[in-house]
């Protein structure tokens, strides 16, 4: 599913560098990305999902090299492919429950919506356990509750590749083990690759490898 | 050849010409009515006589009643704002004139031309008591009309009055006035032949109403202040007498007929009763020629 | 495209308050303009329509805005002519005159001395009661009935001028006998008397009775001569008894609308005045009210001239509202970013935002300009001219 091959990046002006001489993560392999603050797990997944691209080095995911797209190719890779749950990607506040889990529909002309997507929506919502609660505002929901709609947005385009940084992060034990279990039982439903960035060393077993970065920075 | 062409040439003139005739006639004919009120009868009758048909004369005087001590109510002053023409005597006629509200664009002053020939009546604030309640006659004399020759130029007024409200009925109005001036010059004429016979003989007036025709006729006349239905007290008797004193008169002109035991008293005191009715309202047979020849014929009963 | 205003309607309803102030800022932009204008355009119809409808206009010599003010709209009367000139001009048979004494007010309204030419002239009529028919009887404007809570068969008592001048205006106790019709003029703010009684008011004319039933006059100010006692209530007992004193002719009025027969006789009427004395002027209450409006368009200029930086700097102010507000939404920014938003998507939703708002500011601007375009006539009328 990625690919990634002597893979150079650092930000400009900043001290920071990332090197990948090669990592490779299957289809449907569940992997957790671990590593000290700073160690550039975020940057990874950036560079997986196209947002950052490496000064060298290679990126392919699922066959495609993330460095010769363009801006916008890019871009519509990401809206049709990949799926995002970030910590700080927040929900928008002034749409309910069921418009933010559609949201990427409504902003990226890639994405048709329309009906079928709207019933998969409520059935991801249900899975997640927010069914009664698709009329509700954000501010209106639970902390656990607001990461739900965020991993159901993130799902809802069926995504082969979904990228997971801190998603639990905030959360209890409870809520954590939940979120979880909800990436977990719709990435093997779809047979798509999860990359999981998590300081939870609980968590750990759940997955199918884990990768430590520290190995990785200069 | 010739007689043709000119012919042809003047016929749309002539033709022309018909055609405005019978169109003004028929715009006079067809030109809305108006309504006249008028403050008197004499007044009215001129208007009747002017305007004949096309106009509807008011008099909202009731019967009986004296027009010059005749107050309008609040509705009779509203009839009369919605009159085209409202003919007033002047000379102080219309004592109620200063209280009412009456259009002055529409008013017509029908004694307006001879103001300066007013009579002033000196200390008139004599009080007496009639039909009409306590009244005064002060200011000017305002039965303008009895003096014929005024009466012409009353007419006149009212004549032009309605022509000014109605340009198109000129040559009727014009056409009308003129017997109407005719007969009231007959009536000017007949008074002077009937006192000619004696200036100096002296009349007495049982009302001061009589001014105008004084002065016009050159009649020897003295007033009291009697009513014909009422049997003046003891003391204007005496007053009677005393005026016979320096005026001699044999005759007491009233405005309608006295009471029989008032005329018999003054046949007691050698004073014969004719009646000039002044028809300052409308009488209840004739019309204002005919009161006025009456009245005539009364009169030559005290010259002969 | 239809995404776009869906987001942006979804935001903006979450921020109503936000969204209506700037909506109702720009609304307040656009339409304050247009509304003073629209309130200048019908000051200029108005007053206008109420000289054209006055051929001429006959008053003492001085200022002639202060004559066309006093007898189109019954402000105060400078100067006073006399009942004489109304005479002189009917004398012409150039014009019909129309005399008015707007010199008195009873509880802030004018007291107006008319005849009743004056009503058929301005075309105005009962809607309740009647016209004045009687000394003493007046008839009130619609408004000034709405005021004075008055209707017929009501008293209005006039109001004393000078408490200590004995020898001065009398108070009558007016009876109202009717209420006009509403005309959208200056007539409806006034309370209509005859002439005759105007002149009662001043003390020109006054009622009689004689006799051991006479009594005081129930107001302090009555003048008193032998046995009799002058009335301040004109009732159908004493109304007989009323009568005035001197030649009417010289009795005070403060203007004649003179309505000429033709265009010859308004130049021959014209060519009159001023009089020899020049203590009288006529004049073309057209002109004079162009004159005046002349000065309103200068107003007008000014109000342009000023709402123009005004409105430069309220713009700024909006626009400095949605830059901010674009900071406050720098994380939703991104976040829409990273999950595949173009940077042309985010310009779109933005102008998406602001059609939006443009459009309600649109309405409303729209709904302001009808309301004053509605109300234009009753502001003017209320607030140009008192």
């Amino acid at each position: 599913m990625i690919q990634i091959e002597d893979l150079e990046f650092s930000y400009p002006g900043a001290e920071f560098r990332l090197a990948v001489p090669e990592l490779r993560i299957s289809h449907g392999e569940k992997i957790a990305l671990i590593g000290a603050s700073g160690a550039g797990k975020t940057t990874l997944l950036k560079l997986m999902a196209g947002i950052a691209v490496p000064q060298s080095g290679n990126v392919r995911v699922d066959g495609v090299p993330m460095r010769e797209l363009t801006d916008r190719q890019r871009r519509n890779f990401r809206v049709s492919r990949i799926g995002f749950v970030f910590q700080e990607l927040e929900l928008l506040e002034y749409l309910n429950v069921l418009d933010n889990i559609v949201h990427t529909y409504r902003i990226n002309r890639v994405l048709k919506l329309n009906g079928r997507v709207r019933e998969r929506a409520a059935e991801l919502a249900e899975a997640a356990g927010l069914m009664g609660k698709l009329k509700r505002m954000p501010r209106e929901l639970s902390q656990g509750e607001r990461q739900r709609v965020a991993v159901c947005r993130a799902l809802l385009p069926e995504p082969g590749l979904i990228l997971a940084d801190e998603a639990t992060g905030s959360l209890d034990p409870g809520n954590k083990s939940r979120i979880l279990g909800l990436l977990f039982r719709m990435t093997e439903r779809n047979g798509a690759t999860l990359a999981a960035v998590t300081h939870d060393h609980e968590l750990l077993p759940r997955f199918d490898r884990v990768i430590d970065l520290s190995a990785f920075r200069r | 050849m010739f007689i043709s062409f000119s012919w042809r040439r003047v016929a749309p003139y002539v033709l022309f010409l018909t055609v405005a005739a019978t169109t003004g006639q028929a715009s006079a004919a067809g030109s809305p009515g108006l309504k006249i009120v008028a403050a008197n009868y004499p007044l009215a009758y001129f208007a009747e006589r002017l305007a004949g048909a096309r106009a509807r004369v008011v008099l909202p005087v009731p019967t009986g009643a004296d027009p010059a001590f005749w107050q309008p109510s609040a509705e009779t002053v509203g009839e009369m704002q919605k009159a085209d023409l409202i003919l007033l005597n002047g000379a102080g006629y219309e004592k109620w004139l200063p209280q009412v509200s009456l259009p002055r664009l529409r008013l017509a002053n029908t004694s307006l031309a001879f103001r300066n020939a007013y009579l002033r009546i000196e200390n008139a604030v004599v009080h007496s008591h009639g039909p009409g309640g306590r009244h005064a006659h002060e200011g000017s004399a305002f039965t303008t009309w009895l003096d014929f020759d005024q009466a012409g130029k009353q007419a006149q007024a009212v004549a032009d009055a309605i022509v000014r409200k109605r340009p198109e009925w000129k040559s009727v109005v014009t056409g009308n006035l003129k017997p109407l001036l005719d007969d009231l010059a007959g009536l000017d004429a007949e008074m002077k032949q009937t006192v000619a016979a004696d200036f100096r003989r002296p009349l007495l007036a049982s009302h001061p109403v009589y001014q105008y025709l004084a002065r016009r006729y050159g009649l020897n006349l003295k007033s009291v202040h009697w009513e014909p239905d009422e049997m003046p007290p003891a003391a204007e008797w005496s007053a009677l007498r005393d005026l016979r004193a320096n005026h001699s008169a044999r005759w007491m002109i009233w405005e309608a007929q006295p009471a029989r035991e008032i005329a018999a008293k003054l046949k007691t005191m050698g004073i014969e009763s004719v009646v000039f009715d002044p028809c300052a309202n409308r009488p209840e047979d004739g019309d204002f020629l005919m009161v006025m020849k009456r009245n005539m014929e009364e009169l030559k009963t005290a010259y002969r | 495209m239809q995404h776009d205003f869906y987001l942006a309607w979804r935001y903006l309803r979450h921020n109503k308050i936000r969204s209506l102030i700037l909506a109702a800022c720009l609304a307040m932009i656009t339409a304050l303009p247009q509304a003073l204008h629209r309130l200048l355009d019908e000051a200029e119809r108005w007053m206008s329509a109420r000289a054209e409808a006055t051929p001429l206009l006959v008053g003492a010599q001085g200022s002639a805005a202060d004559l066309v003010l006093n007898a189109l709209y019954f402000t105060d009367a400078p100067a006073f002519i006399s009942m004489g000139e109304a005479d002189r001009i009917a004398a012409t048979s150039w014009a019909d005159p129309l005399p008015v004494y707007a010199r008195f007010r009873v509880r802030g309204l004018p007291l107006v001395g008319v005849t009743t030419d004056y009503f058929v002239f301005r075309g105005l009529a009962p809607a309740e009661g009647v016209l004045p028919a009687l000394l003493g009887d007046c008839v009130l404007g619609a408004e000034a009935a709405e005021r004075l809570k008055l209707a017929p068969g009501d008293v209005l008592p006039t109001t004393p001028e000078n408490v200590f001048n004995l020898a001065g205006v009398h108070p009558l106790k007016l009876k109202v006998v009717g209420i006009l019709a509403k005309s959208r003029a200056p007539d409806d703010r006034a309370v209509f008397v005859d002439l005759q009684t105007a002149w009662v008011i001043e003390g020109l004319g006054h009622g009689h009775e004689t006799g051991p039933g006479a009594g005081w006059a129930d107001a302090a100010f009555a003048p008193l001569s032998g046995d009799v006692s002058a009335y301040t209530e004109i009732t159908p007992d004493n109304l007989a008894s009323f009568h005035f004193h001197g030649d009417p002719a010289d009795f005070p009025i403060s203007a004649v609308i003179a309505v000429p027969r033709d265009v010859r006789s308004a130049a021959l009427l014209r060519g009159r005045y001023p009089d020899s004395e020049a203590k009288t002027q006529i004049v073309r209450p057209l002109d004079v009210t162009r004159s005046l409006l002349q000065n309103i368009f200068r107003i007008g200029a000014l109000f342009d001239a000023i709402l123009l930086p005004l409105g430069a700097a309220a713009l700024l102010m909006v626009a400095l509202v949605f830059a901010l507000s674009l900071r406050l939404r720098q994380r939703e920014i991104e976040t829409i970013h990273l999950i595949g938003c173009s940077p042309l998507t985010v310009v779109r939703l933005m102008a998406a935002e602001i059609a939006l708002i443009a459009l309600g500011a649109g309405t409303l601007g729209l709904v302001l300009v009808q309301a004053v375009r509605a109300g234009a006539a009753e502001f003017v009328r209320h607030f140009v001219i008192a």
